[in-house]
């Protein structure tokens, strides 16, 4: 590959030297920016002229013409550098340091392909997130910097927490997989937020689409796949320290990473505190049916929260075998908004505006440790790959004890808490028996154990069981043409345990007499579920331009909570009844990609359909029980169709625009609420993004300006209990740029943000307070520094 | 594809988006706001409620209010009484159904307050269900008395 580039670049600088008129000339020294070292055998390329530098890191580049000059150095374990400079006849020597890559090259590339080239080949519709767009757009929570992606949006609680939304479907029908494990928490719940880390990520794969076939069960509409970091290079050490600071929430975060390897034996580490108050709405008060709530100082009372989260992994790498074992604990405290609890309104003698920090009852706390291992091994035209993981989550949801129907007023405040523990194993076997084919074959296993305690009943306890077995076939028919074809059968045992009441209910019974009974709300249980997924692909490159295919069908096993929940959520007022006969839920989807990319513009389109045969949700019916209205798990016929749009280009110099659409429509064709849209449906929503690059001033490196304006609109498609959405626009501006401190040191990256500039208040349809209308955080001014070393 | 799906949402189904209404704010609405109520007398309870479509079933709960969890959405404050420990209070907890097909209907229920629970601040709650599944609640603080 090595020889290849050069001789290309040879090539083309000696057919370049022709055309060369001026025989001025560039002296440098190039040398390792850590040690001051020379650096020989770097690369170095400019139009029209190519050297190489010698033991002693000198270079010469030849026939170059006069005026400002452009090149580009470069060299294997380090980061390439471009610079220019101004050619005339008094020439200096240019010192040139590069700095180390931590990462080890990617094994695709030494094969021959980008990465950009492996994803256009596959037919699985997916979108690849950087490190670099993750701390360039960073927002509180790892969903909210998401959900700039087109078809990504999120479900957020409260400033600090938020889960996974893609195409309209989240909770359970998004899976979330960090270190090829399935992130197993408590993902039914509404005011439950992903318990991720959102440091020290490298890349994240997004699949907008059912992705069973992979993913096994939950990944219906799509996976938010946390891919593991790359190995660092041999001998190296780096690491990174950000801090951040916010206004609206007067949040203070500060996470650091290490990596280090010697030759065959790496480790990373990383810690992460951030500590936030309430955060402040642009409003206040709050009108809540015929409530009105007063704010104190803008500030939703009790919507503070901390998170500290750590994590340590120890590798060892080979040629042909890698092993990766991390360890990772996030823990959480997160108030909730005191004057309503879900919908319940409650007063409290709790002095809630004493303090913006504290976090008082209602509150939740979660703690979510994480043990994986991912081990490969290459053999000769086989990879095998093998994750294993256990996870503990333990989340409690406190409130003040309150008497609710026959219940008589709690001794302590745990409403709810639940533990729960998963062991995953997932091996999978990819094969290359020649140059067409790349099969991949493998087996997922899984156990839940799920146990439950305070004094409010949502969800019974349970063990469930999962095996999954799957084979793909990616096949090469051109090198244009890529067929993906994969089945997969899938094999789920849930055992849901007995609960009953821990206070008696008062029966008024037929004759007149009353009895006290313990009820019971929920029986033991065993149900099996068997399910087959498929998908089958193509895509087709010719020159700039991508197109993709997909049709697949996927499923989801119904969750303890639909099948057997029959208990009262008192703050939502209702009274939640599962169904025993539920099936799974099976999603059948076509998607279309078409990508066009040149140098100057790009244009995407991405159109689906989706049919649900029997789309599981909470259905508010006519009746009452104990005076709450009863909602049934129930499953019909959804249609939903949709996709996004995008273009970019970069035509005028150093200023990049970009224009995204998002769009899905969502019917329920079948049962109680037939013609209704489903819940939580995002509105059609367009993202605007403008990124100027200044030149260097002063001791600002590359400053970049961006402006994304985001237009909205109302949301009119609803289903009880919702309430339509108005429409917003809201801008958003950031300033990034490096200082350059030291020279021999790396610059400094600074982020300057203004999140909703003109501190407009508006409301999104998918947040859950939007319940209880309330609007979306006013303006914020974020600063965020990340210092490499 | 996206336009051709926005402009197919013309459904057969004329959905129904409309909550049903409740309310007491009428003469003989009952209670209103901060009624006291006397142990061992009869009362009916009676609110108004209306739909577009079609009335399903309708609740009525009364609870004490001891502790000062939650207050009422009529727009008045009560003087509310010290919050103490409950011992025996007035649990009234039931749901009706209403006749089909109604659009508008006036709920009427009759209730004595026993002679042995607990005196002090109560909440009552009102809520009423369409055909739909749509909900609407209203609710009252009131007060028990010797």
């Amino acid at each position: 590959m090595f020889y290849r580039t050069l001789s290309l670049w040879l090539c083309f600088s000696f057919s370049s030297i022709l055309f060369a008129q001026d025989s001025f000339q560039i002296k440098g020294i190039v040398a390792n920016a850590k040690t001051l070292q020379p650096i020989e055998g770097a690369n170095i390329i400019g139009k029209g002229s190519f050297s190489t530098s010698s033991s002693t890191g000198i270079f010469t580049l030849k026939n170059v013409s006069e005026g400002d000059y452009t090149f580009t150095i470069s060299h294997l374990g380090f980061t390439s550098k471009t610079i220019t400079v101004n050619v005339g006849n008094d020439q200096e020597t240019h010192k040139i340091l590069l700095e180390e890559s931590t990462t080890a090259l990617d094994k695709i590339e030494i094969n021959g392909k980008t990465k950009k080239r492996e994803r256009n080949e596959s037919p699985v519709v997916s979108q690849l997130v950087t490190k670099e767009f993750l701390s360039n757009n960073r927002e509180n929570s790892l969903m909210q910097t998401l959900s700039k992606i087109p078809g990504v949006s999120t479900i957020k609680i409260g400033s600090g927490q938020s889960k996974p939304v893609i195409r309209g479907l989240g909770f359970n029908r998004v899976a979330v997989v960090q270190n090829g494990i399935k992130h197993e928490a408590q993902q039914w719940g509404n005011d439950h937020g992903l318990e991720i880390d959102q440091y020290g990520i490298e890349n994240i794969q997004i699949v907008k689409g059912p992705a069973s076939l992979v993913y096994g069960s939950d990944a219906i509409a799509g996976v938010v796949d946390i891919q593991p970091n790359k190995v660092p290079l041999i001998n190296s050490f780096s690491g990174e320290v950000n801090v951040l600071g916010e206004s609206n929430n007067d949040l203070l975060g500060i996470s650091a990473g290490i990596q280090a390897r010697k030759e065959k034996w790496f480790y990373r580490g990383r810690i992460t505190y951030r500590d936030y108050g309430d955060y402040k709405v642009p409003t206040d008060k709050i009108n809540y049916e015929s409530y009105i709530f007063e704010l104190y100082d803008n500030n939703l009372r009790n919507t503070a929260g901390r998170e500290a989260n750590a994590s340590i992994s120890l590798g060892y790498v080979t040629d042909k075998f890698t092993s990766e074992t991390t360890i990772s604990n996030v823990n959480a405290k997160n108030g909730f908004f005191a004057n309503a609890h879900g919908l319940e309104v409650r007063t409290s003698s709790i002095d809630y505006d004493s303090s913006n920090r504290d976090i008082d009852l209602p509150y939740h706390k979660v703690n979510h440790f994480k043990i994986t291992n991912n081990t490969s091994l290459a053999l000769d035209k086989h990879t095998i790959h093998a994750d294993l993981g256990f996870q503990n989550n333990i989340r409690e949801e406190h409130s003040e004890p309150v008497p609710h129907g026959f219940m008589p007023t709690p001794s302590n405040s745990k409403e709810r808490s639940f533990n729960k523990n998963t062991f995953s194993l997932n091996i999978k076997d990819a094969f290359k028996p020649n140059e067409q084919h790349d099969i991949v074959a493998g087996i997922n296993l899984e156990y839940q154990n799920n146990t439950i305690g305070g004094w409010g009943f949502l969800i019974p306890e349970y063990n469930r069981f999962t095996i999954g077995s799957f084979a793909f076939d990616q096949f090469e028919i051109n090198s244009d043409l890529h067929l993906l074809a994969g089945v997969r059968y899938d094999y789920g045992q849930i055992n849901s345990k007995s609960y009953f009441d821990w206070y008696p209910s008062t029966i008024n019974n037929a004759n007149g007499s009353t009895s006290y009974v313990y009820l019971q709300r929920a029986q033991d249980k065993t149900l099996n579920f068997g399910n087959i997924s498929a998908s089958l692909g193509l895509s087709y490159l010719v020159k700039n331009t991508t197109f993709k295919i997909n049709i697949g069908k996927s499923f989801r096993m119904p969750l303890a909570n639909e099948l057997a929940s029959d208990g009262v959520n008192y703050h939502m007022y209702r009274y939640e009844k599962g169904n025993l006969d539920l099936d799974p839920e099976e999603s059948y989807q076509l998607d279309i990609d078409i990508d066009h990319t040149t140098k100057n513009y790009s244009f995407g389109i991405s159109p689906f359909v989706n049919f649900f045969e029997n789309f599981i949700y909470l259905n508010p019916t006519s009746n009452y029980y104990e005076t709450l209205q009863i909602y049934e798990y129930t499953q019909n016929k959804v249609f939903r169709a949709g996709g996004e749009l995008r273009a970019s280009t970069n035509i005028i110099n150093n200023l990049q625009l970009n224009a995204s659409a998002e769009y899905v429509y969502s019917r329920q064709t079948s049962g109680p609420k037939e013609g209704f849209t489903i819940p939580f449906s995002p509105p059609l929503s367009g993202l605007f993004s403008a990124n100027y690059q200044f030149k260097d001033f002063l001791f600002f490196k590359q400053p970049q300006l961006i402006a994304d304006y985001r237009i909205t609109a109302k949301q009119n498609e609803i289903v009880p209990p919702e309430e339509k959405t108005d429409g917003y626009q809201v801008l958003n501006m950031s300033l990034l740029t490096q200082i350059e401190l030291f020279k021999t040191k790396r610059p400094l990256d600074v982020k300057f943000k203004l999140n909703n500039v003109f501190d407009t208040k508006y409301y999104d349809h998918t947040s859950f307070y939007r319940l209880i209308d309330v609007p979306e955080a006013g303006r914020n001014i974020s600063i965020a520094l990340t210092q490499t070393f | 594809m996206l336009l051709i799906t926005s402009c197919s949402s013309d459904d057969s189904i004329n959905i129904d988006e409309e909550k049903p209404t409740i309310t007491i704010n009428y003469t003989e609405g009952f209670p209103q706001a901060c009624e006291q109520l006397v142990k061992g007398e009869t009362y009916t309870f009676k609110a108004q409620v209306t739909d577009n479509r079609a009335l399903a079933s309708y609740s009525l709960d009364l609870h004490h209010n001891f502790d000062h969890h939650t207050h009422d959405d009529q727009g008045e404050t009560c003087d509310l009484e010290p919050i103490k420990v409950a011992v025996n209070p007035f649990i009234y907890m039931e749901n009706f159904n209403i006749e089909e097909g109604l659009t508008t209907y006036e709920i009427d229920i009759s209730i004595t307050i026993p002679n042995d629970i607990d005196t002090g601040d109560y909440h009552c709650a009102y809520s009423v269900t369409d055909v739909t599944g749509w909900q609407s609640r209203t609710s009252i603080d009131i007060k028990i008395i010797e």
